[in-house]
């Protein structure tokens, strides 16, 4: 007798049933695309807005190895660039000035506006001609025309612009016309990719644009050994710090670090709720099968080739809905692109996604993690099937009480999970991963509940259908008892995916109430004025100080509060986070606190106003999980790492990382920069606002663009702002406000 | 009562029985048929259920042998074992102890998988319910046991051409087993369980589900192709007129097997 194993009248019958049964499986086939599409579209947007980011980083990096940055956000002043050039002369320096604009012309999409020395750029970037080459035209004509700009062969090809055409930049609400007299281009398609979001210019033109005269963004420079590095920090001035390019890029992953977990959990839990469908689908299959299985058993087929045969059909389905998902998911990838670009933009930095990246690595972890979903969730019913002896199988009740003495050991895994559940979301150390960890094991640990739960239940309803409806009302409970396999796990995926329907609705709705209210407690001035700007809670630009002067002088005016902000880095916790100085508070005393420093209740403001220290927030503490309030914090200023007293704790939705309100006069006094990006105007009671928002919006056009916004519900203006605030927390990102959150 | 039950049970890890290694082909290999009936043996066979708290004997040291070619009723009523050890025998489910050999290999010792293949090669089933697959239509249904043996469409169907032509259904070849009457499922489950050339047939209750008249048809028909290939029959039943067509008769009592002889006026003597 010769053994041999033939599956194909198995697959045969697979396939039979697949034709007679399509719907059951396309319903399959979606739960996983659905997983699917959702985890590859957020890594295709969020890898494509962070690729872009990095490229034209690196672009812009070239061959640096340091780069010298000045802790003040005004800069470096460009006669270090000369003196360290005098002390280091063997090291190769290169000064550079970038900023942000818009151009008309180019689709009104931010572009880095990147201002270079053409004479010192050869060793580090070889746009303009490689290294020992004597200059080429458009070096020439950077060097020689004032008003000179250079850009990708590619975008200029994409807008239609050619040679000697005159761009339109919006910097900030002012307003220069530059000229375009080269074109650069790169056989490398990282570079071009790269240079599609760059413009660059001569640094002096660069630095007339921005606003920028007499000061360096920073200086990049090549050294060899360590000895060079030694020899730049002995020269470099006090306020400058000296960094490699390496954790230039470390310290933008880690900035976005928690914002990409956000966005992956939610994209897992997508797929949790697809994989319950694949286990009801799988299941419900299985057990339909049972009589079929038990009669094969009975005439020969082997429990590897039921378990291959369930676990092939899985397979099967399982990489069709992935392939599904990994096509739907480049869709929605790209719609989605421009959201989370906003979000990105809002919240961490600047960056313009001119074609979404689809990496090999995203497509590989949609379609591994969409079959092995498939595969975990189809296991159990195949081997539970197949463990079963044939005579067995062809019997459900065999199956059901199996599933009855489940029953106690699934209250007890129940209470285990919710258990673990629990602690994991009290672990104030965790983190966020210790969050949704907490949050899958309750859920788990909920759906664990459902066969139990419901035995109770329809013992318990039973008895009452019957007083109320005689035999007939007891039908409907006997049967869901005596399916329970089946009705059990059909609950289990609705409880799920209603659970996490709800559960998401409540925690938007609860934080946009949230954050509306605390806008209408922190927002009191009338008037909002900043420059325009593509970012809903961080500006790039700042006001004229003319514009500060006449605004300040305003006819009818109260007060002015003014604001600006920078990075700054939180030496306690190794992590820049946002600084804002202020010369008043906007909320006017009404600003909620989560902790108020002893003495200083209910107002601390007026503490702050004396430069007693710096308020913190909440953020920036839950952040850093500390077991403690921290009594001082220190930050890295100019003239050396300052702590300062923390007076307040304060709620803040405008940033995740964290935000820090010093006086206006310490951060004059230590971060040397006295620019203004906001005013919050409060106007004398009998001031028709309407009239001063024209007035205020004429007065200034051609000077600057202003935006100006107001607190008047029923016309818009910064309630105006909330219904971003809402499109952003419908989208699941962290709150967009408007413009005067600043404050 | 405390006892030992003969050979113990060996209970295979579930890799193994998914993928059971060579020493299955090699057993299987050393016990290929010779003859077209199979002696069956039983030694000290026990098999016990448990309900609930309550452990039910229902085969209670069970010493039988049926020769190669021999047709053996099992009468009984409800629940006395007869299915259960015709399920013993084919390996679908296992003994609580003891050793059941087929052609003197023991199969009781083989694991799960090993035990499949020698019923998929050896023995033939004949349900009360046909269980024939419903989505499968009726030369489907003959064809795929020997499939599922390896063998090639081809032979495969034309060996159920053969058969299904023998029990009278070689016009319905394409017809599904729901436009079928009770009687001829059952002439597509007998085509079924003969497709593969087994050396044991073992039905239960074949006649059970169907009228008198149809029930007399089958199992004529049966008995025809039985005694023509001189295959071992172990048929289980209540109707104790099939017994007088029987080579010996045994009643399921209390766990035993007790050999009886049935007269024509369906009165039963226990044999001495």
């Amino acid at each position: 007798m010769t053994v041999v194993v033939s599956n194909a009248p198995l697959w045969r019958l697979a396939w039979q049933r697949l034709r007679q049964r399509p719907l059951q499986y396309l319903l399959c086939i979606l739960g996983i695309a659905l997983g699917v599409a959702m985890m590859v579209s957020i890594d295709l947007a969020n890898g494509s807005a962070q690729r872009a980011f990095s490229l034209s980083t690196d672009a812009i990096t070239g061959r640096a190895t340091h780069r010298i940055e000045a802790i003040a956000p005004t800069g470096i002043s460009e006669t270090v660039y000369s003196d360290l050039h005098r002390a280091t002369p063997a090291i190769p320096l290169a000064p550079i000035v970038e900023g942000y604009v818009l151009v008309d012309e180019l689709g009104a999409q931010p572009m880095r506006l990147v201002g270079v020395d053409v004479l010192a750029e050869s060793p580090f970037r070889n746009y303009f001609g490689a290294e020992g080459e004597t200059l080429d035209a458009a070096s020439v004509q950077l060097l020689t025309n004032p008003q000179a700009i250079v850009l990708a062969q590619d975008v200029a090809v994409q807008y239609g612009v050619a040679l000697g055409d005159r761009l339109h930049l919006d910097i900030a609400g002012q307003h220069r016309t530059v000229t375009v007299v080269a074109l650069v281009q790169t056989d490398d398609t990282l570079n071009r990719r790269a240079l599609s979001t760059l413009l660059f210019a001569d640094i002096a033109t660069a630095q007339e644009v921005l606003g920028q005269v007499g000061r360096l963004s920073y200086i990049d420079a090549i050294t060899h050994a360590p000895t060079e590095v030694d020899a730049i920090r002995a020269a470099l001035p006090s306020g400058l710090k000296l960094e490699t390019a390496e954790a230039q890029k470390n310290a933008v992953q880690q900035m976005t670090a928690a914002f990409e977990l956000n966005l992956t959990a939610l994209s897992l839990l997508a797929l949790v709720v697809g994989m319950f469908l694949i286990y009801n689908t799988v299941t419900f299959s299985v057990v339909q099968r049972r009589p079929l299985f038990g009669i094969l058993r009975c005439i020969g087929a082997t429990q590897g080739q039921l378990f291959a045969l369930i676990l092939g059909e899985a397979a099967l389905f399982s990489v069709i809905g992935s392939l599904l998902g990994v096509g739907l998911g480049i869709v929605l990838g790209r719609s989605i692109v421009g959201l989370i670009t906003q979000t990105i933009n809002d919240f961490y930095f600047v960056v313009s996604v001119q074609q979404v990246t689809l990496s090999n690595a995203t497509i590989a972890k949609g379609l591994i993690i969409g079959v092995a979903a498939a595969l975990f969730a189809s296991a159990l019913p195949a081997l539970e099937a197949m463990s079963t002896t044939p005579t067995l199988t062809l019997q459900r009740s065999t199956l059901e009480g199996k599933v009855q003495k489940l029953l106690p050991l699934l209250t007890v895994a129940w209470v285990a999970f919710s258990l673990a559940g629990v602690a994991l979301l009290r672990w104030s150390g965790g983190g966020l991963v210790a969050a949704f960890a907490g949050l899958f094991a309750v859920l788990l640990g909920a759906a664990l509940l459902v066969p139990p739960a419901i035995s109770l239940l329809m013992q318990m309803l039973a008895p009452l259908g019957y007083r109320l409806f005689g035999v007939v009302g007891r039908l409907a409970p006997r049967d869901i008892l005596r399916s329970l396999s089946r009705t059990s796990v059909a609950i289990a995926a609705l409880m799920v995916t209603v659970s996490v329907i709800v559960g998401v609705s409540v925690m938007i709705g609860s934080f946009r109430g949230t954050v509306v209210q605390w806008l209408d407690q922190t927002l009191q001035a009338d008037i909002y004025v900043s420059p325009p700007t593509t970012t809903a809670s961080r500006v790039f630009g700042k006001l004229d100080p003319q514009v500060v002067d006449a605004l300040k002088h305003w006819e009818g005016l109260r007060l002015a509060v003014s604001y600006n902000d920078a990075d700054v880095h939180v030496i306690d916790f190794d992590r820049d986070a946002k600084l804002i100085s202020a010369d008043g508070d906007v909320s006017q005393g009404k600003r909620p606190y989560a902790w108020i420093r002893p003495g200083l209740e209910p107002d601390p403001w007026k503490a702050l106003d004396a430069g007693e220290g710096v308020i913190i927030s909440e953020a920036l503490i839950r952040r850093e999980n500390l077991p403690a309030l921290p009594a001082t914090i220190t930050l890295e200023t100019p003239v050396g790492d300052r702590a300062f007293p923390v007076l307040a704790i304060f709620y803040d939705y405008s940033s995740d990382r964290g935000t820090i309100i010093v006086d206006d006069d310490v951060y004059v006094n230590f971060w040397q920069d006295d620019r203004i990006a906001t005013l919050g105007l409060f106007m004398q009671p009998d001031v028709d606002l309407d009239a001063t928002v024209e007035a205020i919006r004429s007065q200034f056009q051609g000077r600057q663009d202003l935006l100006v916004q107001w607190a008047h519900p029923e016309v818009g203006g910064v309630r105006g702002g909330l219904a971003r605030i809402e499109e952003d927390t419908k989208k699941g990102h962290p709150v967009g406000a408007p413009q005067s959150i600043r404050f | 009562m405390s006892r030992s039950h003969g050979v113990p049970m060996s209970v295979s890890p579930l890799w193994s029985r998914l993928f059971a290694s060579n020493k299955v082909a090699a057993t299987l290999e050393t016990s290929a048929p010779t003859a077209p009936g199979a002696r069956v043996e039983l030694s000290e066979l026990y098999k016990d259920f448990q309900e609930g708290d309550i452990n039910r004997r229902v085969l209670n040291g069970i010493n039988l042998q049926f020769e190669p070619g021999e047709f053996v009723v099992l009468l009984g009523h409800s629940g006395s074992g007869k299915s259960t050890l015709l399920n013993l025998i084919s390996g679908i489910d296992r003994p609580s102890s003891g050793t059941i050999r087929i052609n003197d290999l023991a199969i009781t010792e083989l694991d799960e998988k090993s035990r499949t293949l020698f019923r998929r090669d050896r023995i033939g089933f004949v349900f009360q319910f046909f269980n024939l697959i419903p989505t499968l239509t009726v030369l489907e249904n003959v064809t795929l046991p020997q499939e599922l043996a390896g063998k090639s469409p081809a032979v495969a169907r034309q060996s159920a051409l053969n058969l299904l032509n023998q029990v009278g259904l070689g016009d319905r070849l394409d017809t599904y087993p729901d436009k079928l009457s009770g009687g001829q499922q059952q002439r597509v489950a007998i085509a079924r369980a003969l497709a593969h050339d087994p050396q044991v047939i073992l039905a239960d209750e074949p006649t059970g589900n169907l009228d008198e008249e149809t029930g007399a048809r089958v199992l004529e028909l049966l008995l025809n192709l039985i005694r023509t290939t001189g295959k071992t029959l172990i048929m289980a039943t209540h109707n104790p007129d099939i017994a007088r067509h029987a080579d010996r008769v045994l009643r399921v009592q209390d766990g035993y097997l007790i050999p009886v002889i049935v007269h024509s006026d369906l009165a039963e003597e226990v044999v001495a």
